[in-house]
């Protein structure tokens, strides 16, 4: 049952916005630079090479396909007729469908990517992700892993799959340096390991923050810039800025009481991405007083967290750090590619993992952020963003959370959403919970 | 020859009479990667889950958007069928097989079960590590699971046990590179399938017998000759529209199919790095097909081995894998003037709507008219 208590909090726009903007838009406008090479893939290690980029096609799908659907749609035709699944992920069809085409909605032409580096995942889509740009025409591929696995700490067998995942990245470097006669520059990477460290320690606080009452973020607020310096990678003196920034905005939300939703009185959460160019659903139910406020998908991106059995809310360790030293310490181009996998070796950030190994983190993710609901877009394409949904919807009723589920493409194919079904939907939703829209 | 058929559709009581005669344990799995010599010099039986369409108010109420392969098992597990199942392993492969794999042993606690890592990277020099290192770990659990320790014997005589099989299902499966073949797809796929729910002691006597059979055999008549490419197949109902409508299948890259056989285990004095080296070898799942395309090389030189004059992919409805695959795959049978008919499916197969599309493609082989060219041209739409 919601609360409802009257409570009003005090709301503030967040000052931070137009910084994320500005990097946004840096980052769009750095896909299509003639300057670098751009290739396919995931990373902040592009940093270190003088003339390297590295775009993720996810945000670059889903933002062509927000903002000009009939673009989109031709570009995702293009993707099908060429054999690509109809049902796999929407903002692949989309970008690399403006590969095929040779154009971007604007009609410049496309940036063909000169490298690809699938990224290792337990998400079936991600490990294939981009092999289009090697199938389109022989440009340089690197494949990584994503290890996983269950049961008690196993150090023997983590020793094997650390030296794999960092056999893979120095290949991947080696062959950059030699292929594309760029130096690595290890110092540079040094610093960048180092910004990252520091921007993990930021978002893993304020992801904790965000279990506070009211929210000081939504997820509105969230899926617009969570992902720089994840899957958007920019500079990284400006990323490590940007997020103490966000870290100390949210800081002083929280001492204040500033909510992101003023009438905050029902909190929910999601569990992957939401349909992109329909976000201002989060607006409307704002207009019940209701609050996302996020997800695995957003929140455990830097931190995964649990509660403990003595009540309190702390990160889970899954990998306990085997070398107590300092990043300043790291000498060798291996030291650094070492740090990242021997922290989280059994899986990337461990909530995807979740999913697959542990079916009741949502239950425990609505404790720890004190949820009265949840819902959960059920999409039919990409098989990651869908998996398990069903399943955890039930787990969640049982548990007394109340759940909607909307059947929809994928996140990055708006095509069959019905917006007044699901606004709809949505109010059968909070009115099943008892709660009236506020008037303005 | 033996009713293969039948074989397989009897499984379910081949196996519990198996663990009533020996008083071993079921080993059931589903992905293609799965190391069975381990499982089998442990005293197990392993057998692949053949994913059934029946009657189903099981399977909608927990997954959502997933392959029907999968929801058929989680409803023949759910309704019984596999209540003689001791283990289930899943070998990391296809993500919605995973996901099966994860509610089953959140919804039968008492399943034993285990997770086996299988690198996406397959080529890499480390891989061969990682891979020794999850033998190992599986070897243990076989042993906490039966109580037994795995001897290198045991090992030397599983290995041996499971080559003798690849060989002979090689030696039937070759019959189909020459005209004047002896044995149908359809009986082909029987046979190959019926093999992954055998016990393969059992199994190679009833092949040595069954190639003395072929080999007296008259030969059927030539005729088209046609390759099955795509996901799984789990029965033989396309091989036979495919003869229904007057012609042959004669070759197939598929993981319930040939590549379940086609190499052979090296043996070695580290058993389990041997046995790591012939699974990162076996010809690829879709999922594992990602450094590079190892897939369209073999494809390629199976339509010529076995003078393939078209080829049929068919794609299991929301397989992921596949549908990042086929691209890459339809772009090779272009350049290579390879004619194709593509088509999506479930576990079930429409007779008259399949054998329509079939029989369409087919009257294109026929006087060579298939439309391959311009293929590179750009889009207009």
């Amino acid at each position: 049952m919601a609360r409802v208590n009257g409570q009003i909090w005090e709301t503030r726009p967040l000052e931070f916005w137009d910084r994320a903007k500005e990097l946004r838009a840096g980052w769009e406008q750095s896909a299509e630079s003639k300057e670098k090479i751009v290739g396919q893939g995931h990373g902040a290690w592009a940093g270190a090479f003088p003339a390297i980029t590295i775009i993720e096609d996810n945000p670059r799908g889903s933002t062509i396909a927000a903002k000009d659907m009939p673009f989109a749609r031709t570009a995702r035709l293009a993707s099908e007729v060429r054999g690509w699944g109809r049902e796999l992920c929407g903002y692949h069809g989309v970008l690399w469908g403006c590969q095929f085409l040779g154009q971007n909605p604007d009609g410049t032409p496309f940036n063909n990517r000169k490298l690809v580096v699938p990224m290792p995942a337990t998400c079936d889509q991600h490990t294939k992700r981009g092999i289009q740009c090697r199938d389109f025409e022989p440009v340089p591929q690197w494949q990584g892993d994503a290890t996983v696995y269950v049961g008690e700490n196993d150090f023997d067998r983590e020793v094997e799959m650390v030296n794999h995942r960092v056999y893979n990245e120095l290949k991947m470097i080696n062959d950059i340096e030699r292929i594309f006669g760029q130096k690595f520059d290890e110092d540079a990477m040094r610093e960048i390991v180092g910004l990252y460290s520091k921007v993990a320690e930021y978002r893993a606080e304020i992801f904790m923050m965000q279990m506070n009452t009211p929210a000081p973020l939504s997820a509105k607020d969230l899926y617009s810039f969570y992902t720089l310096g994840g899957r958007l990678t920019i500079d990284p003196v400006e990323l490590e800025k940007f997020w103490k920034l966000v870290r100390d905005e949210i800081r002083w939300r929280v001492d204040n009481k500033i909510a992101a939703v003023g009438t905050e009185r029902f909190r929910f959460l999601e569990a992957h991405p939401p349909q992109y160019s329909f976000l201002k659903y989060y607006r409307y139910l704002e207009q019940y007083g209701a609050v996302c406020v996020g997800s695995q998908y957003t929140n455990f991106t830097a931190a995964v967290y649990e509660r403990k059995p003595n009540g309190e809310v702390a990160q889970r360790e899954t990998n306990p750090p085997r070398r107590q030293i300092g990043i300043e310490e790291f000498k060798t181009r291996e030291d650094l590619f070492r740090r990242t996998p021997e922290l989280n070796i059994r899986g990337p950030g461990g909530f995807k993992s979740d999913e697959n190994h542990r079916p009741y983190a949502l239950n425990e993710f609505a404790d720890m952020y004190h949820c009265d609901g949840a819902f959960f877009w059920v999409w039919r394409c990409g098989v990651g963003c869908t998996m398990t949904r069903k399943e955890q919807a039930i787990r969640l009723r049982r548990a007394g959370y109340s759940v909607l589920t909307y059947e929809g493409s994928a996140p990055g194919d708006p095509t069959d959403l019905d917006e007044k079904r699901f606004l709809e939907q949505l109010d059968a939703w909070m009115e099943t919970n008892n709660l009236v829209k506020y008037e303005n | 020859m033996e009713n293969f058929k039948e074989m397989i559709a009897n499984r379910h009581k081949y196996a519990e009479d198996w663990k009533k005669r020996t008083g071993g344990m079921v080993l059931v799995y589903n992905q293609p990667y799965m190391p069975e010599e381990i499982a089998y010099a442990g005293g197990m039986l392993p057998l692949r889950m053949l994913p059934e369409q029946k009657p189903d108010v099981i399977s909608a109420k927990w997954l959502y958007g997933c392959c029907y392969p999968v929801k058929n098992m989680i409803n023949q597990v759910l309704s019984g069928d596999y209540d003689y199942m001791d283990v289930y392993v899943y070998v990391e492969d296809c993500q919605w097989v995973w996901n099966f794999h994860e509610l089953i042993t959140d919804l039968k606690p008492g399943l034993l079960n285990h997770f086996m890592f299988f690198c996406d990277h397959p080529t890499a020099p480390t891989s061969k590590y990682v891979m020794r290192s999850e033998m190992q770990v599986f070897k243990n659990k076989v042993e906490e699971w039966t109580g037994k320790e795995i001897t290198n014997e045991a090992l030397d005589h599983a290995i041996e046990l499971y080559n003798t099989n690849r060989r002979l299902l090689r030696r039937i499966y070759e019959l189909r590179k020459v005209y004047d073949m002896v044995i149908l797809g359809s009986e082909m796929m029987h046979i190959m399938i019926a093999n992954q729910v055998m016990d393969k002691a059992e199994m190679n006597g009833i092949l040595e017998k069954l190639i003395a059979e072929l080999e007296e055999r008259e030969p059927f008549e030539d005729r088209i000759r046609l390759m099955l490419v795509g996901s799984e197949l789990f029965n033989a109902e396309l091989e036979e529209i495919v003869e229904s409508l007057g012609a042959h299948v004669v070759a197939d890259e598929t993981d319930y199919g040939s590549s379940y056989f086609w190499n052979d285990l090296v043996p070695q004095k580290d058993r389990l790095l041997a046995i790591a080296l012939r699974y990162l070898e076996k010809p690829r799942s879709a999922m594992k097909d990602s450094n590079w395309r190892h897939r369209l090389q073999h494809i390629f030189e199976m339509t010529e081995d076995f003078m393939v004059d078209g080829v049929l992919i068919g794609k299991q409805l929301v397989c992921q894998p596949h549908g990042s695959d086929n691209y890459a795959i339809w772009k090779l049978l272009r350049e290579r003037a390879i004619p194709f008919h593509f088509f999506e499916r479930d576990t079930t197969l429409p007779i008259d709507e399949t054998s329509v599309r079939i029989e369409a493609f087919l009257d294109m082989i026929r006087p060579g008219i298939t439309r391959v060219r311009g293929w590179n041209q750009p889009l207009v739409i």
